[in-house]
């Protein structure tokens, strides 16, 4: 799970003046929200990549849920963390998202291609010049699958598996994000770990 | 604990999410069953195969929306200023309309006329026909002071203040400004937003340019991303081809180059031989590799010069 210490050093390093930060953000200090921001805009950015594969939604989410913050910001009353205020409002706004792609039956970001089944968004080189290029052709195709196995996931299953698996969050957290219990987010991982294993059954 | 409620209990253990009871029970079981735990190595070796999916670069999209945010919010704190009058007006005009109706007409009337004494002389002069507002002066620079024999003091103030311009993107004005904001240097957000709003409306030759320049030269691969998306209706001309082929060849980011192939091969051309033949060799991203080669083998071309 290559993000979850990614994620939890943001959190550490943010946590120490972290509710200063918001109660001078809630008075108005510009510079205080910058703060913030920065404290959280990486893992932001990357749960709506991984979520949606598609850098223009992932801009899309950043710039709504950070507007979404600033203008909500005097609202919140420190009922949770604001890690988990801020993430509620990150995931709402890809379910949103994924929701309307399902309706719209959007073009899948993964295409078959003469090598296999390639992810057109995830094709950013990581391969090192001594690297296998049978491992590495087999590597491609087998995150092809993985991304085509999450994208038949319902929105909710998808979402759930991401912050578990990738992002490394514990299901009472995710709960809280999703507005749900931490038995109803076992119960959709659980499923989605079933769907997920056998759609990759010939892979793994 | 069954064989198969331990089955049922893998995935979760695996993620150390079920209670500690069923943890102890689950290793009780594994502890003397050989064919879970032959099941649960499986299972380890599924989730971490999951791994194999490569992370997403996003240091260029990082700073890119950075620099967006940045620009939201300045654009909705002045909103907020700007709006503030007009909310104690709206209040207010609920408060009115709380009121009996008989006494609502003379008052209405009364409003409405002061609206239009008051609206004919504050109407800005500026950007005809458009609406715009200005603020008060943003930044001010004393040049000169001098004092006449009457005792009065006369400063020099160069002044710069913001104006609001609003108006349809396909306004003279508004694209003026938004080709100005394309090249706004220093502020790779603003050249997002300008080059976002300025993609549908590439039929105009200053925005096409705009946005060959923008594929080309623009530092940023957001902003060479958003050119590219409205260039997409026009990938057939020769101009565009050009620049796509040039992209395909020379720019830096794989998603770039993805974007440009993916355009290339929308319309079949035959001169493209040489640039896909060229791109194989030297490209190491494994999409836009393959689908130069696929391209390749539906031209009959083969993979390399001779």
């Amino acid at each position: 799970m290559p993000f979850a210490v990614g994620t939890i050093s943001a959190r550490v390093a943010a946590a120490p003046d972290e509710s200063d930060l918001i109660r001078a953000a809630q008075a108005g200090d510009q510079d205080a929200f910058e703060r913030l921001v920065r404290a959280y805009d990486q893992s932001v950015l990357r749960i709506a990549m991984n979520l949606l594969r598609s850098p223009d939604e992932a801009r899309d989410v950043y710039q709504e849920a950070f507007l979404k913050v600033f203008r909500n910001l005097h609202s919140f009353r420190f009922d949770c963390s604001f890690h988990t205020w801020l993430y509620r409002i990150v995931t709402n706004i890809c379910l949103d998202h994924l929701r309307r792609r399902k309706v719209r039956k959007e073009e899948s970001t993964v295409v078959e291609t003469v090598d296999g089944p390639m992810d057109r968004i995830g094709q950013v080189p990581e391969r090192s010049p001594h690297s296998d290029p049978e491992r590495c052709l087999w590597n491609t195709r087998l995150a092809g699958k993985i991304n085509g196995a999450l994208e038949a996931l319902t929105p909710r299953e998808r979402t759930v598996f991401e912050l578990r698996h990738y992002e490394g969050l514990r299901l009472r957290a995710i709960g809280d994000m999703l507005g749900t219990t931490e038995e109803a987010a076992k119960n959709c991982l659980f499923r989605a770990t079933q769907k997920m294993r056998m759609n990759l059954e010939a892979f793994v | 604990m069954s064989c198969e409620e331990t089955i049922q209990e893998i995935p979760l253990y695996c993620y150390g999410e079920v209670t500690a009871e069923a943890e102890e029970n689950v290793e009780a079981h594994l502890a003397g069953c050989e064919k879970c735990r032959l099941e649960l190595a499986r299972y380890r070796v599924f989730l971490q195969a999951l791994d194999a999916r490569p992370q997403i670069a996003e240091a260029g999209l990082l700073a890119g929306c950075r620099a967006q945010l940045r620009v939201e919010l300045a654009r909705d704190t002045d909103g907020r200023a700007h709006r503030s009058p007009f909310r104690a007006w709206a209040e207010t005009l609920r408060e009115f309309s709380r009121m009996h109706i008989p006494f609502r007409v003379p008052v209405g009337a009364m409003a409405l006329l002061a609206l239009g004494f008051f609206g004919a002389r504050f109407t800005p002069e500026q950007f005809g026909g458009l609406g715009a507002s200005v603020a008060g002066p943003m930044f001010s620079t004393v040049r000169s002071i001098e004092s006449d024999a009457t005792g009065n003091v006369q400063i020099a103030v160069d002044e710069v203040r913001r104006h609001m311009v609003s108006g349809k993107p396909r306004d003279p004005r508004v694209q003026e400004l938004l080709l100005s904001a394309a090249r706004e240097e220093s502020n790779p957000g603003l050249r997002v937003e300008s080059i976002g709003m300025l993609q549908n409306n590439s039929d105009s030759q200053a925005v096409r340019s705009a946005l060959l320049d923008a594929v080309t030269k623009d530092p940023n691969a957001g902003v060479r991303l958003k050119a590219l998306e409205g260039l997409k209706s026009f990938a057939g001309e020769e101009t565009v081809r050009r620049t796509l082929a040039s992209t395909l060849l020379h720019d830096e980011d794989p998603r770039v180059r993805m974007q440009a192939i993916d355009l290339l091969t929308a319309h079949r051309d035959d001169a493209l031989v040489g640039v896909l033949q060229n791109a194989v060799q030297k490209e190491d991203n494994d999409y836009v590799r393959a689908r130069c080669r696929r391209l390749l083998a539906e031209m009959k071309a083969s993979l390399g010069t001779f």
